[in-house]
């Protein structure tokens, strides 16, 4: 990520930050706020970062992908329904159950990567088709089936939602969690974690590794790589794999560590805005987390905002309209695509299949 | 190549379409099972019939919120009045009016269809069929027709008593509401009437009320992920009274003030709607209480009330109370119930108002 753009995100992320915090320092400590405000952005980033990794790894590699949203939502529902059926039926103990469907939130994102591969490497379909019957498919199997196994009589569950093993337990930073106010920052879940390690994991495969200068080489020039003997179906398939798994951590996120319940449509659109996200940070994973915090901001923001909307001095009276304050990271988004920031450059040859 | 994967993926299409299309259709086809053989019988046609269908809101019947609680009353009305009931549920809001005349074309007598959603719809409906008795759940009437009964609760009064309850129990007059959007009418009444509840007791608290105000009217109920972090979000700022409402939404909220309190330092919160001591047990050791609307015994009354003759158009009252503490029991002192009977007693004899306007104004 060039020097401009992390300038611009962090100006911004400062902006939204000390709005709030000039509001409310009469009745709150302004370091009370912050810590709030950046908790607030860690978490609901954590999705969002997860799922733009996924676009990153898929459009690196020449693959688009908006079925995130598909395999987030799959994901999801089979990682809750695992833990929730090895606690209840086979009374397996909450945290191992929890692990176990995690992995399987995973597992079925990189199947659904596999699918995505297949259908797009394979068989060369129109990769926005492939990725909207992702999402058509993932809206009718995890509806269809809910509602099968929970809430009709005689199925396992008898007609009840079962008591949830709960979510993932907080993982505190030893030290740095023990300052005063400012150590809850350093007291997050598992996947928020997972994320952040993630992103710079991520961030060197793609460009201090022999895999990563592969992966961009057939996102690029497909031709070219290979005519080195790069094998650009296999390179493009791992890789939209790879992506699959990382949106199905991002699927756990919602219901094995936010909260303890799966929801039709409950990922709410976030699969999307990860893509905008993965564009904003320019295709690579340090400036796709950047975006996704910038989100994460702004939705701080704008529960902030309303939590203090008592104290907003009149002249600024526009501020309380929160539907105008929701719009900030959409704004931005058209902002830095209209190329304000200097251009963003995608893969040359992402959405194009390669024929040999 | 090309042949293999047009049927690939014509497979595929096909398949998502099926799944999707199941979820909906398999609903009724299943309740006629579930429902005893004799009732399945039943010609509603027939003059000597007493048929009732209830229409929901985009939803289902077991959603542990104001749907199901209607549905109860219909289960009562079959126990206890004999009616034959049967349901349909709403995927698609373009669907209410078809919805209607499904049961009014069958013969039904009684229809109830649940949520402000629906209001138009039934208006309309109920002028096309004369004869047939609607029951709207939510649904507030400007003009009597004498077959359209709307069933409406003073939500203020209900949110006005959570915030006697939030205001007096505040160890840190920090107290915090988490609501789906305020657009809807009901939600703003719990919302505003929360408000002015907490001030009539409490004029040092700080009142922390947050709407989700997001572009899609039905995500707004649907995003426990919001609620949470919401929710917590208002912890960290020392707020120690959390009143959640909003469908799956506010059950977030429930579910983190129970991640967050701790033996020195509790943290309550106040659910909505039915009691939610039951429908979102993770929360049982924080909920105080539930600012309840009783969606059931109204129900059922307007269904007795078509049954004995007594049945009238227009807006019809339904009682709002606060559910049981439960567990909480003893954090609750003997002065603050004593103030809430009388607040209740106030605000059910008029003495004490909310002036919480019936809709967001502007």
């Amino acid at each position: 990520m060039d020097l401009k753009r992390s300038i611009f995100i962090t100006i911004i992320v400062a902006f939204l930050y000390s709005i709030v915090i000039l509001i409310g320092k009469d009745t709150t400590q302004p370091l009370i706020i912050l810590t709030s405000m950046i908790a607030t952005t860690i978490s609901v980033a954590t999705p969002l970062t997860l799922g733009a990794l996924c676009g990153t790894f898929c459009e690196r590699s020449g693959v688009t992908n908006i079925g995130i949203e598909g395999m987030m939502l799959s994901a999801a529902f089979f990682g809750w329904l695992t833990s929730i059926y090895l606690n209840t039926i086979y009374h397996v103990t909450p945290l191992p159950s929890l692990l176990i469907g995690v992995f399987v939130a995973i597992l079925t994102g990189g199947l659904l990567g596999l699918l995505h591969a297949w259908l797009s490497v394979t068989f060369k379909v129109d990769q926005i088709i492939s990725g909207t019957v992702i999402n058509i498919l993932a809206t009718g199997v995890t509806g269809f089936l809910n509602r099968q196994l929970f809430f009709e009589k005689g199925s396992i569950f008898g007609g009840n939602v079962p008591h949830a093993p709960g979510t993932l337990p907080i993982i505190a930073i030893p030290g740095l969690s023990q300052i005063p106010v400012f150590g809850k920052v350093f007291e997050q879940q598992p996947i928020a974690w997972t994320a952040i390690i993630l992103v710079f994991v991520a961030n060197f495969v793609l460009f201090r590794t022999r895999w990563g200068l592969r992966t961009r080489a057939v996102g690029e020039h497909p031709r070219a790589a290979d005519t080195v003997g790069i094998n650009v179906s296999f390179m493009r398939y791992i890789n939209v794999i790879i992506g699959g798994c990382l949106a199905g951590l991002g699927g756990a996120y919602f219901t094995l560590e936010s909260v303890p319940s799966f929801e039709p449509l409950m990922t709410n659109g976030r699969g999307f805005i990860s893509l905008a996200a993965m564009i904003f940070g320019n295709w690579t994973p340090l400036g796709a987390w950047a975006a996704a915090l910038v989100f994460g901001a702004a939705q701080a923001f704008q529960i902030n905002l309303q939590f203090f909307r008592d104290l907003i001095p009149p002249q600024w009276a526009f501020l309380q309209q929160s539907y105008i304050v929701g719009l900030t990271p959409y704004i931005l988004t058209m902002i830095i695509l209209a190329g304000l920031i200097g251009r963003t450059t995608s893969p040359a040859a992402d959405g194009t299949p390669y024929e040999k | 190549m090309k042949t293999r994967l047009f049927a690939v993926l014509s497979f595929i299409v096909v398949l998502s379409m099926v799944i999707t299309g199941c979820a909906p259709a398999a609903a009724p086809a299943a309740q006629a099972t579930a429902a005893p053989a004799a009732s399945a019988e039943v010609d509603c046609t027939k003059a000597d019939s007493f048929c009732v269908g209830l229409v929901t809101d985009v939803g289902k019947v077991d959603d542990k919120s104001f749907n199901q609680s209607a549905y109860e009353g219909l289960k009562k009305a079959e126990k206890e009045l004999g009616a034959t009931i049967k349901y349909i549920e709403t995927t698609d809001s373009k669907d209410y009016g078809k919805n209607i005349a499904t049961f009014a074309e069958n013969g039904y007598k009684v229809i109830v269809t649940v949520g402000f959603a629906l209001g138009e719809a039934t208006i309309a409906a109920a002028k096309q069929y004369p004869d047939v008795k609607f029951i709207g759940v939510d649904q507030s009437q400007t003009d009597v027709i004498p077959n359209l009964s709307g069933i409406i609760f003073d939500e203020d009064k209900s949110g006005y008593l959570a915030g006697v309850l939030a205001g007096l129990m505040t160890k840190s007059n920090k107290v915090g509401g988490v609501f789906a959007t305020d657009t809807i009418p009901p939600v703003w009444r719990f919302g505003e009437g929360y408000r002015a509840g907490v001030k009539s007791v409490n004029d040092k608290a700080e009142i922390n009320i947050v709407y989700h105000n997001d572009v899609g009217l039905d995500k707004t109920f649907v995003d426990p992920e919001w609620g949470k972090t919401t929710a917590n979000s208002m912890m960290d700022k020392g707020v120690d009274v959390i009143f959640s409402a909003g469908g799956k939404t506010g059950n977030g909220g429930l579910i983190a003030v129970a991640g967050k309190s701790t033996a020195d330092k509790p943290i309550y919160a106040i659910g909505v709607d039915a009691d939610q001591y039951y429908s979102v047990p993770e929360a049982q050791k924080v909920l105080l209480s539930s600012a309840m609307k009783d969606i059931t015994p109204a129900v059922f009354d307007n269904i007795k009330a078509v049954k004995d003759g007594t049945y009238k158009g227009g807006n019809f009252v339904g009682p709002v109370f606060l559910a049981p503490f439960h567990d909480l029991d003893s954090a609750v002192s003997a002065d603050i119930k004593a103030k809430l009977d009388e607040v209740s007693k106030g605000l059910k004899d008029g003495s004490i108002k909310t002036n919480v306007a019936p809709t967001k104004p502007g």
